[in-house]
């Protein structure tokens, strides 16, 4: 009987629940190792945070999440699918960040010594400090974090252990101890220019005074300044990873939320959907959902064991979320040239920082934010269209957005009006003529986030919060950290399993692996190089 | 060094041509046995057809996603809506088993409580085209009683053969003018005279509005057989169609005389096409814009991609034919210069646009619009409909958009509004929040270069014309007061033109589907057969025969067309394809 309709009861090795970028990097290395995998997703389209739509409608596309890809030179699917090439392009433009800070303006770019120019404008000394500190971290991220973003995360002896090998590991164990703000504090360097970087260490999440996450500050100020946009949209990415899926026999459902995760002895064995059709799995069941929905909401209490449900329910969800206000607009934004500088003429950064005046001015307004409170509209802005044309439709016409932490508990059918006139009057205040361009505004506040996705529960954007107690050999929690859980047949592959959210592929990438390991699969691809390395190197005897 | 770089080179992606594990890397191809231009339904359908018969196949799509037609937005979170189609009417396609596109998730909801209203609130009847087994119930509608027999007996007989009836009338390539097949020797003309009971070969030179007068269906039930034909293909009025107009409505109608939509929305449907292509080893490429066509000694092989594409080669080459998914007027523009005489092209800007272009207005709405005069059809809340079916409105409706050559400005003139509730019947929909739904109106208006004032008329007249929908639903609906509108999102037929450029005129079925314009003239008598004057160039858009709709009815037609054409292709024939009955090669027509 041909399938004219999907079938009520179907069959499969392996079920993925969401195809957001972990959930797509897991089914397309699965495939490859020869399983039959089916991703099911609720929404109408793939991708999770890789969504580029016409938001703004008509004729205007966003990327709604994801814009700025931190680690796409170290996406091990991007090498292993070769996916480059075909339709799927990144780019990474030269400037990254022009942050505005009280009257100083700070250039920063990919190429370090072009970085070091602008910034000789404060002094030749903090050329020389930023380019050591760029230097460490550097080392830092590319021997230690990099690589280890794509292995299970060891408990905390072991990795002490592990680390006390090298100085570039000590260095790392001596820079996870303090907060973001204790280690910048430590560089003598301009306030503007520490205020620009604390922001891009803390802006996704992480708060500048909490201890033991100092790690964050190499990981996103290197990475932060090779930051690559997805031409033609970030959604190109789950596009090119459903075509590895697709064309190794893989099945990805859309419009299809799952309900239930079902369980027979104590084995998770298949999932059901919220028209009733059941997916049975024969080998597993990988969730790319955050431990409260997995553990509490989609199984049955008796299948869980305490521990496990426990720990679910204490999961903390991120401590702030997002705010971006998207433009379309009748032309180009330009940059007001700040003179005082003489930074005329430099080509648009990827990403503007506007509205901070100082270091301390980040901290009180990153600390309201955690209180629940907008103390002021500031944040960080990029013209999408300005480096990817495909963004909007109408010839001429732009795309843009404003972004900045906020918070879920927020009064945002009050205040919602006055807060995105603010960002236009900052707006206008940096670039020739922006509220007169306005087009079209289309304004996703963390209560919306979580209704594209419900996922990301309280705007989750990692689906849970970053701090020490839920990082990781901690995250989701110790049972669970490796992707692999208590309960038999079942893994969890989102951003809320070690290493964590953003589109850095890691959670997707270990419980593929996880599962071909328990499995007696090989896995169809060596480690990448630099993860050889790093085994080698701080695991000779090998790793559990 | 030189040596690695010719690797890299010749392998086209800059990254050393080593394997790295065992993962199969993919040939980097710059040629494919077929190129498809376009990612519309049609276009990702002729490449699942190919694909899955062992071709390699490129599709090049020229926007962000593809579809055309077939695509959802989700402008507020939780809310889709289809800025384009959103009724899916190929239920009867052979393609539906022959790509299995079920297989790919693809999953449909009918939506129950169908009728028609009368004019101003007024009830109507529901719509029971293929339900009716009773004289009574013809007797009920108001038909007098010769017309409520004949009415029945010939639903009765088209029942029995309905599949067939539409496979001849819709999947089946055309036959070649130059054969001279008589109008009455075309399959669906055959079937169709042997279930009308009261056949008479001048129903052929008749519109659809003639035949039903005829017939004398009563209103609103006539109303709504003549805006079903004006949205979905072949006008009333038009001379000669009455046979294909009564077909449209009956695809309709296919499933237990519900309208259908695909779980989750049109776009669905394209992803189902789309995968079914890539799983069988199609690529499938977007923001990459057809800019020409290459032609060489009239002979196509391949195309050149617009250079801000993201794709690495900008000229894709065809080994066998290249295939259009474009609108037949993009042909003169996009194929290399001096392909075409200037006769040819002459004859393409002469096809008219008239006929299609739907204003089309996505409201999402926090309570469920309650039809005051008609609590429940069938035991369902009214989930769709056609508000004002009333003739001499519809009448003036077309005399305000063909003649007048403008929107309606009269309220009194806006009739035969398709109206549907999405979330009813498909939570997937509306996942914004319990209670909430998302309305699709759809109103007629004329093509953007048609309109007496200027392309952007409609669309400065956005607002006005949406406040008379609301307030026509209200006069239906009247719960439906000014603050149970949550969200407007409007898509007018220039909106359409902007965002997709094979809907040249925002026409939804590409041009006019008249006796000039449709079968064996479609969209001109030599490129009926889907062929064009280049050869292994080939049309495969809805301004092909049969035209407008989402139906898997053009990509299909031309398969058999591949058949002749191409050994490679008739050599290696699946045993899940089955061509048409009726069917006729190049070779049988002409002898
Ligand atoms: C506004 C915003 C901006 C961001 N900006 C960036 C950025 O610039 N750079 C960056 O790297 N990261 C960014 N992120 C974060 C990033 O998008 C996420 O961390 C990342 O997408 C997590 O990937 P994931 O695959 O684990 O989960 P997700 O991307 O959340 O995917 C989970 C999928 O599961 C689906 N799903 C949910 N429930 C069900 C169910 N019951 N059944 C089936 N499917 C279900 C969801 O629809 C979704 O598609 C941003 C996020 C937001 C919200
Ligand atoms: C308002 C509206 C309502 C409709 N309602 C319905 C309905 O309810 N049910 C139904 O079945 N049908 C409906 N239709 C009709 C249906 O959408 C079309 O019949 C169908 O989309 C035609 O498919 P196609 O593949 O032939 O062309 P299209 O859908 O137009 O696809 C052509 C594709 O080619 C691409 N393209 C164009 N030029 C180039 C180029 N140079 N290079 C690369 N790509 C290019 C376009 O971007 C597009 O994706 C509606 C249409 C409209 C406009």
């Amino acid at each position: 009987m041909p399938q004219v309709e999907f079938p009520t009861q179907s069959e499969t090795d392996i079920v993925v629940i969401g195809a957001g970028p972990n959930g797509l990097i897991a089914a397309a290395y699965l495939t490859a190792a020869g399983f039959e995998v089916t991703v099911v997703e609720r929404r109408y389209e793939i991708g999770g945070g890789l969504a580029t739509e016409e938001i703004l409608f008509p004729h205007h596309y966003a990327n709604t999440h994801a814009s700025y890809h931190f680690m796409v030179d170290y996406l091990p699917p991007i090498s292993d699918f070769h996916l480059e090439g075909e339709g799927l392009r990144f780019h990474k433009p030269h400037g990254q960040m022009g942050a505005v800070v009280g009257d100083d303006y700070v250039y920063l770019t990919n190429k370090l010594e072009d970085s070091r120019d602008y910034l000789a404008r404060f002094g030749l000394d903090q050329a020389d400090v930023f380019g050591n500190l760029v230097q460490r971290f550097t080392k830092i991220v590319e021997d230690i974090l990099a690589p280890a973003t794509y292995l299970p995360p060891d408990p905390p002896v072991d990795l002490i252990e592990a680390l006390g090998r090298t100085q570039v590991g000590e260095d790392m164990l001596e820079v996870s101890e303090q907060s973001a703000l204790e280690l910048l504090d430590s560089y003598p360097l301009a306030d503007s220019i520490k205020a620009t970087l604390l922001y891009m260490a803390c802006q996704w999440g992480v708060m500048p005074t909490e201890s033991g996450m100092g790690f964050i500050v190499p990981l996103l100020l290197t990475r932060g300044m090779e930051k690559a946009c997805i031409y033609g949209g970030s959604h190109r990415l789950a596009s090119a990873l459903a075509r590895v899926i697709l064309q190794r026999g893989g099945l990805i459902i859309d419009n299809a939320e799952v309900t239930e995760i079902t369980t027979e002895d104590g084995r998770a064995n298949g999932v059901v959907l919220e028209d009733g059709q059941a997916i049975t799995a024969r080998v597993g069941v990988l969730s790319s959902l955050d431990p409260k929905t997995t553990f509490v909401k989609l199984m049955d209490p008796a299948a869980v064991p305490a521990e496990v449900a426990q720990a679910a329910e204490g999961w903390a969800f991120d401590k702030w979320s997002l705010l971006s206000v998207f433009f379309a607009l009748d032309r180009k934004p330009t940059f007001k040239a700040n003179d005082a500088n003489g930074m005329i003429g430099l080509p648009d950064p990827f990403m503007t920082l506007l509205g901070f005046d100082s270091t301390d001015d980040v901290v009180s307004f990153l600390t309201g934010i955690e209180r629940g409170e907008i103390t002021k509209v500031a944040g960080h802005f990029t013209c999408e269209s300005a480096f990817d044309p495909f963004l909007s439709q109408k010839q001429g016409e732009h795309v843009a957005f404003f972004q900045m932490p906020a918070p879920y508990d927020f009064d945002w059918e009050g205040e919602q009006d006055r807060i995105v006139a603010e960002v236009i009057a900052l707006l206008d205040t940096h670039f020739e003529g922006f509220a007169a361009s306005v087009l079209d505004t289309v304004v996703e506040n963390p209560k919306t986030i979580e209704q594209r996705l419900p996922n990301m529960v309280r705007g989750s954007i990692k689906h849970g919060d970053y701090n020490p107690l839920q990082m990781g050999y901690n995250r989701p929690n110790t049972e669970c950290s490796s992707t692999k859980t208590p309960i038999e047949g079942l893994y969890l592959c989102g951003a809320s399993v070690f290493p964590g959210g953003m589109v850095i592929g890691g959670p997707g990438y270990n419980a593929a692996r996880m599962v071909c390991a328990d499995t007696e699969t090989k896995f169809p691809f060596d480690y990448p190089l630099n993860v050889k390395r790093y085994l080698a190197t701080y695991f000779p005897e090998g790793k559990e | 060094m030189i040596a690695e770089q010719r690797i890299q080179d010749a392998a086209g992606t800059g990254r050393p041509a080593v394997e790295v594990g065992n993962g199969g890397r993919m040939p980097r191809r710059s040629s494919y046995d077929f190129v498809v231009a376009g990612g519309g339904p049609n276009g990702l359908t002729i490449a699942a057809y190919l694909a899955k018969w062992g071709f390699s196949v490129c599709v090049l799509e020229a926007r962000p996603e593809i579809g055309g037609g077939a695509e959802n937005v989700e402008p507020i979170p939780g809310y889709s809506v289809d800025p384009h189609a959103c009724f899916f009417y190929g239920r009867g396609a052979p393609g539906l088993e022959q790509l299995e596109l079920g297989k790919y998730g693809f999953r449909t909801s009918p939506a129950p409580g169908n009728f028609i209203a009368g004019p101003s609130g007024a009830a109507g009847g529901a719509d029971r085209s293929m339900k009716m087994d009773s004289i009574d119930q013809f007797l009920e509608m108001g038909f007098d009683v010769d017309s409520a027999k004949l009415g029945l007996e010939f639903q009765q007989k088209l029942k029995a053969r309905l599949p067939e009836f539409l496979r001849s009338l819709y999947w089946t390539p055309p036959y070649d003018h130059r054969w001279g097949v008589a109008r009455e020797e075309h399959p669906s003309v055959k079937i169709f005279k042997e279930v009308f009971p009261a056949w008479d070969d001048s129903m052929l030179d008749m519109s659809l509005y003639e035949w039903i007068e005829l017939m004398g269906v009563p209103d609103p039930q006539k109303c709504g057989m003549m805006i079903n034909a004006w949205g979905n293909g072949p006008h009333p009025c038009w001379k000669g169609m009455a046979i294909p107009a009564f077909g449209v409505g009956e695809l309709m109608s296919y499933v237990d005389g519900m309208p259908v939509t695909p779980v989750g929305g049109m776009h669905a449907l394209a992803h189902a096409m789309a995968r079914c292509a890539i799983a069988n080893g199609a690529k499938i490429f977007v923001n990459s814009p057809v800019s020409e066509v290459l032609v060489e000694d009239g002979q196509a092989y391949g195309v050149r991609v617009d250079d801000n594409s993201a794709l690495q080669e900008k000229t894709i080459r065809a080994n066998l034919g290249v295939i259009l998914n474009m609108h037949v007027k993009q042909l003169p523009e996009l194929v290399t210069r001096g392909s075409f005489t200037p006769d040819f092209i002459q004859k393409i800007d002469n096809l008219s646009l008239k006929g299609g272009s739907l204003f089309v207005t996505n409201f999402v709405v926090n309570e469920f619009p309650r039809f005051a005069a008609v609590p429940e059809i069938d035991g369902r809340p009214v989930t769709s409909t056609v508000l004002n079916a009333d003739t001499p409105r519809l009448l003036e409706l077309m005399r305000d958009v063909h003649s007048f050559r403008t929107h309606p400005t009269d309220p009194d003139h806006f009739a035969g509004v398709w109206y549907i509730c999405h979330g009813a019947h498909d939570r997937s929909r509306v996942r914004g929040g319990n209670g909430n739904y998302v309305l699709t109106l759809n109103l007629q208006v004329p093509a953007p270069e048609d309109h007496r004032d200027g392309p952007d008329a409609v669309n400065r007249a956005k607002d006005e014309i949406v406040a008379t929908l609301k307030a026509q639903l209200r006069e239906y609906a009247p719960n439906m007061t000014e603050d149970k509108f949550v969200a407007t999102f409007v898509n007018t037929p220039r909106d359409s033109e902007i965002r997709n450029m094979a809907f040249v005129g925002g026409n939804w079925m590409g041009m006019r589907e008249s006796e000039q314009e449709w079968g064996q003239n479609k969209p001109l008598p030599e490129l009926a057969r889907y062929r064009t004057p280049v050869d292994g160039l080939y049309l495969c858009h809805q301004t092909s025969h049969p035209g407008g709709l989402v139906l898997m009815a053009v990509p299909y037609n031309l398969m058999h067309i591949l058949h002749e054409d191409y050994e490679a292709v008739s050599k290696t024939t699946p045993d899940w394809w089955y061509p048409s009955p009726w069917h006729i090669t190049d070779k049988e027509g002409a002898r």
